[in-house]
């Protein structure tokens, strides 16, 4: 049974081994050795330094905990409202589910890069970058929510109409009772959902920083690191820009793995 | 079963290899002799007198003739469809002698009616057309045709440097508007494909011949790719789907240099400017203290000092940037004041200057007099790559005198907003493109009275007396007929802005462009368009 | 009568969808921070003309339910309005695009699905769930849409068709694999293939029907997902379809270009809700 937690256990580990690096005296995520930019793994830099000198895997790091911890916490926040949402409409009175839907397909459809841009001009210039990071991965969570929902919606209608539900709703179970008994079955549409979003939000807060939102300078962010890569100018240069990506691969097949039953 | 597993993964590697190759984005094909680059968006006209982006000043420079062109690497005024022209003394009425036998694009005749007509209109589009601003007084101009070959314009005052406007004067047939279609250039607009590309051939009337007298233009015409990515710019210059990239970034410049050496050329600095300021408006909504801090002169110096500009040379251009303390580049020999003496990076003098202010130090953070901590923004647009890195630079390199920088980037709609309307910022950091050398250029920037004098916008009066000096020299040189005069004036005022730092200059990017190998008759200029000003000379090797 | 009352709702509720999604673009377009200013103000040469049309601009616009009046207006006298940034009329501008981009959506929803199927068909019937099949999925959804693209130009093989296909399958094998295995986990399944029922046909028979009603759904999600994907595809392979024409008209807040490609959005995602939906509206019927 204990192998079975194992992908926590590295989560964990790696959570824990990405603190230590952020923590350990003389490690500066903004600190710019200006001789030595964009160089490969020396001993002084482990992985390298980016375009500015900064050391990378301080730099890895530190986004690990922050980037991800905003994505998670994000995505956590997306799939409870989608399931919330299209579970409600699911199981509620078909003028209700109308709306619902109608709603979601309007949410889905509007340009929301617009009210990102009003939120960064709400927002007073000299909010840290901290501050806005928050307010960023809130906004992405409020306005992620209707695809999920409406896959909720159709896996819903499917448990409606299952022996089960009929059977439980004529004994005589009903609202709140029958929601307890369903949301455990929406767990496999759920988890995949919750998956999704998670490098959906990372890339989202880098894409971002075009409006002026997101991790600012000199905060790293997971996701400014993969934007990295579409600039083949920079991967001409060094393999080191792959790095990131391929530790949000890890991250995301490690989170996959967690055994959901348990 | 087992095999039937290993065929749905084989068949599905297939299906994805395929899939890859079918998937190729095409590129329009080039036909025989015809020359072919990238243009960033669709032309926004082709009327060429209502010309005011650079796509269609790209379609109208390769396809109007102009009755003087000015040569961007000589940088001399030539004549091109004037066989001479002359400028009376006092500077009032120029006189152009029309070449003989001139054709349009069409075969029909091209006289000096034609030419007035073309000019007039310009005139009367006021506003639409951006050329007619630089007549000055555009509603005092005459122009006649007192023969077929003979056009004078009369002007109500003198224009610095008139001879140049012409260039920008399309010639076309009078009263009949093609867009492009006839015109009296190298090449005529064949073909446009909205968001695809323009088409361009060769203008089989044009009168200008070679030295050895063979016809010109030497290509059979131009394709223009509307290619907005730099990535694909490049794939298709790597492929010879173009034979020129302009602007190119100091990052794909050296991968360049490295995947196809002694394609680039790096022609040193450019006419542009990279420069950061401060808002110094009264009208602005920031707090007293903040603009007491940058009314400052002491201030701006010591931010000034304590930026290392040749870091941001170095790291941000790697090393295709010059540092730059003025608004006018050596690359502009004419105009540079070789005797500025500004001050230069030096962080214990910024220490010490901000001292002197009345600032100090509590901890690693500086306060002002009054114990408000220097804390403010810097804004720049979003997607450019070397702006945020420059700020990113100054954050760290203003932390060591104790300041504290936000960096913020907004897109380009959103910052004009704050820069022109609102005026709610601290500092911004953009850049000035310079698209002629002459500085009567920039009059309305200097001009403490114009919408576009970025640190205090339309001011009433001067603010102060070193804004009044400048706006003084500024008209002097706007007027005066003598060459040493104006340079006079320049000189000082290039001076005054070093001393008094309204704009903070960081570094004059290079000019960066790649040429194919393939490619015969280039001769970069560092004046737009660097790359094909002479595109009557451009061809591929081995066609004719 | 059943029928005809369907579709009279359907048709209320695209009715009702377009109002919504009109109200809302245009309120968040104005009010989005650069609706009234001009890149070209910045340059001295063009400020003057600039600041003529932006004047215009605003006494045209500063009302909200005038400015609504005007697009609704334009929509209903069939060329959807002029653009603020061109001065073409809005139809010109998006019929040929539209060609273009409903290509694009075709041939790597198809392509799409086509690699999803087959390897969730693989992957399921795999008694360990391999790392194997779900690292690359994985992988697919980890790395930005741009990025993958930068990949495809650099390598100089796969084009836009290529990335979309690719995203789409990844979302897509996801679920199916889940599908897939629960339905084989089915109990009937079960003794079937313990009875040694050729596989094809229990494909056929037993797991196509227990996946039919979600595989719509999925088809859906599927066209959500391209249609996500779509603006950064064609901006980065410079694909004249309408997803950078979005981008372009957002980035200079062009209105009119910008509800027509908004409502096309809405329209393509509710269609894809009914593609969606009619399913179980069918089975209850």
């Amino acid at each position: 049974m204990r192998i079975r937690l194992l992908p926590v256990w590295l989560l964990v580990a790696l959570a824990l081994g990405a603190s230590l690096i952020v923590a350990l005296p003389g490690a500066s995520y903004a600190y710019q050795d200006r001789e030595h930019t964009l160089t490969g793994a020396s001993l002084q830099h482990p992985a390298g330094t980016d375009e500015l000198g900064r050391d990378r895997l301080v730099r890895v790091s530190a986004a690990l905990l922050l980037s991800l911890a905003g994505a998670l916490a994000a995505s956590a926040l997306t799939t409870a409202a989608a399931a919330a949402i299209g579970a409600l409409a699911a199981f509620a009175p078909r003028g209700v589910a109308w709306l619902v839907m109608l709603v979601c397909d309007a949410f889905l459809a509007l340009p929301w890069l617009f009210l990102l841009m009003m939120v960064r001009s709400a927002l007073p210039l000299q909010a840290s970058p901290a501050h806005s990071a928050a307010i960023t991965f809130l906004v992405l969570a409020a306005l992620g929510w209707p695809a999920c929902a409406r896959a909720v919606y159709s896996g819903g209608l499917g448990l409606k109409r299952s022996d089960w539900i009929m059977q439980a709703r004529a004994s005589g179970l009903r609202g709140a009772q029958l929601i307890r008994q369903v949301l455990p079955n929406l767990r496999p549409l759920l988890l995949p959902q919750f998956l999704v979003c998670v490098p959906a939000f990372v890339i989202a807060e880098a894409n971002l920083g075009a409006l002026g939102l997101g991790i600012g300078e000199p905060l790293p962010s997971w996701g400014g690191m993969l934007l990295e890569l579409d600039n083949s100018a920079l991967l001409f240069r060094t393999q080191w820009v792959y790095f990131p990506v391929a530790l949000l691969i890890l991250v995301l097949l490690l989170l996959e793995a967690i055994p959901v039953e348990a | 079963m087992r095999r039937g597993r290993v065929l749905a993964g084989f068949l599905l590697a297939i299906l994805t290899a395929m899939a890859a190759k079918y998937c190729l984005a095409q590129a329009a094909m080039r036909l025989p002799g015809e020359l072919a680059w990238n243009i960033g968006y669709d032309p926004k006209t082709f009327d060429p007198a209502k010309v005011d982006d650079i796509d269609s000043e790209t379609v109208r420079y390769l396809t109007g003739g102009v009755l003087l062109r000015f040569n961007r690497l000589t940088q001399k005024v030539e004549p091109q469809l004037a066989e001479s022209w002359n400028v009376s003394p006092d500077g009032k009425t120029i006189t152009f002698r029309l070449r003989a036998g001139l054709k349009f694009s069409d075969g029909s005749a091209l006289t000096s009616r034609d030419a007035a007509w073309s000019i007039q209109r310009v005139l009367l589009l006021g506003d639409s057309a951006p050329v007619s601003a630089e007549f000055v007084a555009p509603d005092g101009v005459h122009v006649d045709a007192p023969d077929a070959r003979t056009v004078i314009v009369h002007l109500p005052q003198r224009v610095v440097e008139i001879g140049k406007v012409f260039d920008e004067i399309a010639i076309e047939p009078a009263g009949r508007l093609s867009e492009g279609r006839v015109t009296s250039g190298p090449f005529y607009v064949a073909n446009y494909l909205r968001s695809q590309y323009v088409r361009l051939r060769r203008n089989p009337y044009y009168e200008l011949r070679d030295a050895d007298g063979s016809v010109l233009p030497r290509a059979s015409g131009v394709l223009l790719d509307i290619v907005e990515n730099p990535e694909e710019q490049i794939r298709l210059f790597l492929r010879g789907d173009s034979d020129v990239i302009d602007r190119l970034s100091p990052e794909y410049y050296e991968m360049l240099r490295q995947r196809n050496p002694g394609t680039v050329r790096d022609l040193g600095p450019s006419l542009n400017t990279e420069q950061m300021w401060f808002n110094q408006s009264p009208a602005s909504p920031l707090p007293a203290w903040e603009k007491a801090w940058f009314r400052n002169q002491a201030f701006r110096v010591a931010v000034s000092q304590a930026i290392h500009r040749d870091d941001i040379a170095r790291v941000v251009y790697l090393g295709h940037a010059t540092p730059a303390y003025s608004f006018i580049s050596p690359a502009n020999t004419a105009w540079y004041n070789r005797n500025l003496a500004p001050p230069r990076t030096d962080v214990a003098a910024a220490r010490a200057g901000l001292l002197r202010a009345g600032f100090r130090l509590q901890g690693a953070q500086l306060v002002d007099a009054d114990g408000h901590p220097v804390r403010f923004s810097i804004l720049t647009n979003a997607g450019n790559d070397e702006r945020l890195k420059m700020a990113t630079l100054i954050q760290q390199d203003l932390s060591a005198v104790g300041m504290q920088v936000n960096v913020v980037t907004l897109d380009f709609p959103a910052l004009i907003e704050r820069l022109m309307h609102t005026q709610d910022y601290e500092a911004c950091l953009l850049g000035l493109e310079n698209v002629d050398a002459d500085p009567n250029e920039m009059m309305n920037i200097w001009l403490s009275s114009s919408p576009n004098h970025q640190w205090s916008p339309s001011e009433k009066t001067p603010a102060t007396a070193w804004e009044a000096e400048i706006d003084k020299e500024m008209n002097l040189q706007a007027t005066s007929r003598s060459d040493a005069v104006r340079k006079a004036a320049v000189d000082r005022v290039q001076q005054i802005v070093a001393d008094e730092e309204p704009f903070i200059y960081l570094v004059y990017p290079n000019v960066l462009v790649a040429v194919s190998t393939r490619l015969e008759g280039a001769q970069p200029a560092v004046l737009e368009p660097e790359l094909w000003w002479n595109v009557e000379d451009l061809h591929l090797r081995g066609t004719r | 009568m059943k029928a005809l009352s369907r579709l009279l709702r359907s048709l209320a509720r695209t009715l009702a969808l377009v109002l919504l999604v009109m109200i809302g673009s245009t309120l968040l377009v104005r009010l989005a921070p650069g609706y009234l200013s001009d890149a070209r103000e910045m340059d001295a040469r063009y400020s003057n003309t600039v600041r003529e049309e932006l004047a215009q601009e605003a006494a045209r616009s500063h009302s909200l339910p005038r400015m609504l009046a005007r697009e609704a207006n334009s929509w209903l006298h069939g060329d959807a309005g002029i653009s603020r940034q061109f001065g073409v009329p809005v139809r010109e501008l998006i019929r040929p695009r539209l060609a273009v981009t409903g290509g694009l959506l075709l041939r790597s929803l198809l392509l799409g699905w086509a690699l999803a199927l087959t390897a969730a068909l693989v992957a399921s019937t795999r008694r360990k769930s391999g790392i194997v099949w779900q690292a690359p999925a994985t992988l697919l959804l980890a790395i930005p849409t741009a990025a993958m693209a930068t990949l495809c130009l650099l390598a100089g093989s796969g084009g836009p068709v290529f990335v979309m296909a690719l995203l789409i399958a990844a979302r897509d094998f996801k679920f199916l694999c889940r599908m897939l295995r629960q339905a084989w986990l089915e109990p009937h399944l079960l003794q079937a293939r313990a009875q040694g029922i050729r596989m094809r046909r229990l494909l056929a028979v037993h797991v196509a029907a227990a996946i039919g009603a979600q595989l719509a759904a999925l088809a859906g999600l599927s066209l959500v997902t391209a249609l996500s994907a779509l603006v950064p595809v064609e901006v980065l392979f410079d694909v004249p379809g309408v997803g950078q024409l979005a981008w372009n008209a957002a980035m200079n807040r062009d209105l009119p270009v910008l509800l027509a490609v908004t409502l096309l959005m809405a329209l393509a995602v509710t269609a894809s809700g009914m593609l969606g939906g009619q399913p179980s509206e069918w089975e209850r019927a």
